[in-house]
């Protein structure tokens, strides 16, 4: 998950080497933690919120195997 | 020796390795766009093999194998979300722009009937109703499918209601 999300993000933004993503376990819910540069944050999130919906699309995929639940958190 | 360079016997191979070069050149894009999303599905433990069907004007991606059901995902959710981050990706350079479409074998065209015989059946109803229907919210591509299948149909009109991802058609009986 975490290296979809690193894959992803580093692709989307100006600025890769800034781009972190940790995960944390929240009871049983995985939470995973986007940060990027300040003016990358457009470049994750998109118009409407459409880039960050189909990166959580891509996500819940992912999990949807294992019946693991992860949510994308993208911190500001 | 010069002589020796253009015989006959090399020529066919010459031509091959600059035919070669010729189309990875031309390809680079597609190809780019081809290993991003072999890289993506290889991270999702998604089994499938990633083709270039097309590379013109739209670069048509491929994806295919036992997992092909999970590329495209409920209602062909996957598929648009990978089709979506691909074009932000590839296309961030605003030259060169072109359209990246994945696909899982005849998933689209499949797709694409199906819109076409909604839209036939639900104008039919309008008209025997006589009354509007709305479809569900569609896509702005479905959309377009919608209204070009209707355009020629006799006795009704299509407009698109709402904004963003709430957006629907409405087809309206009687005022063609």
């Amino acid at each position: 998950m975490r290296e979809l999300v690193t894959l992803l993000a580093r692709s989307l933004v100006d600025n890769p080497d800034e781009v972190e993503v940790g995960i944390a376990d929240d009871d049983g819910l995985t939470v995973i933690e986007l940060s990027v540069a300040q003016g990358d944050l457009g470049k994750v999130i998109g118009k409407e919120g459409r880039t960050a919906r189909a990166m959580r699309t891509l996500i819940s995929a992912m999990c949807a195997r294992g019946s693991k639940r992860a949510v994308l958190d993208i911190l500001e | 020796m010069d002589d020796a360079k253009t015989s006959s016997g090399e020529g066919p191979l010459l031509d091959a390795v600059s035919k070669n070069e010729d189309s990875q050149d031309f390809d680079a894009k597609a190809d780019d766009a081809a290993d991003l999303l072999e890289d993506i599905l290889d991270i999702m433990d998604i089994d499938v093999e990633v083709e270039i069907r097309a590379d013109g004007e739209q670069i048509e991606l491929d994806a295919q194998g036992p997992d092909a059901g999970r590329v495209i995902g409920k209602k062909g959710q996957t598929l648009e979300a990978l089709q979506f981050l691909l074009n932000k990706i590839i296309n961030r350079s605003p030259d060169d722009r072109r359209y990246i479409i994945v696909d899982s074998g005849d998933y689209r065209e499949r797709h694409e009937r199906g819109l076409v015989s909604l839209a036939k059946r639900e104008a039919k109803r309008a008209m025997d109703e006589g009354k509007t229907v709305t479809l569900h919210p569609m896509s702005p591509r479905d959309r377009r499918v919608i209204h070009l299948s209707l355009a020629k149909f006799e006795g009704v009109t299509t407009l698109s209601q709402g904004h963003g991802a709430k957006r629907r058609i409405q087809i309206i009986p009687g005022s063609d």
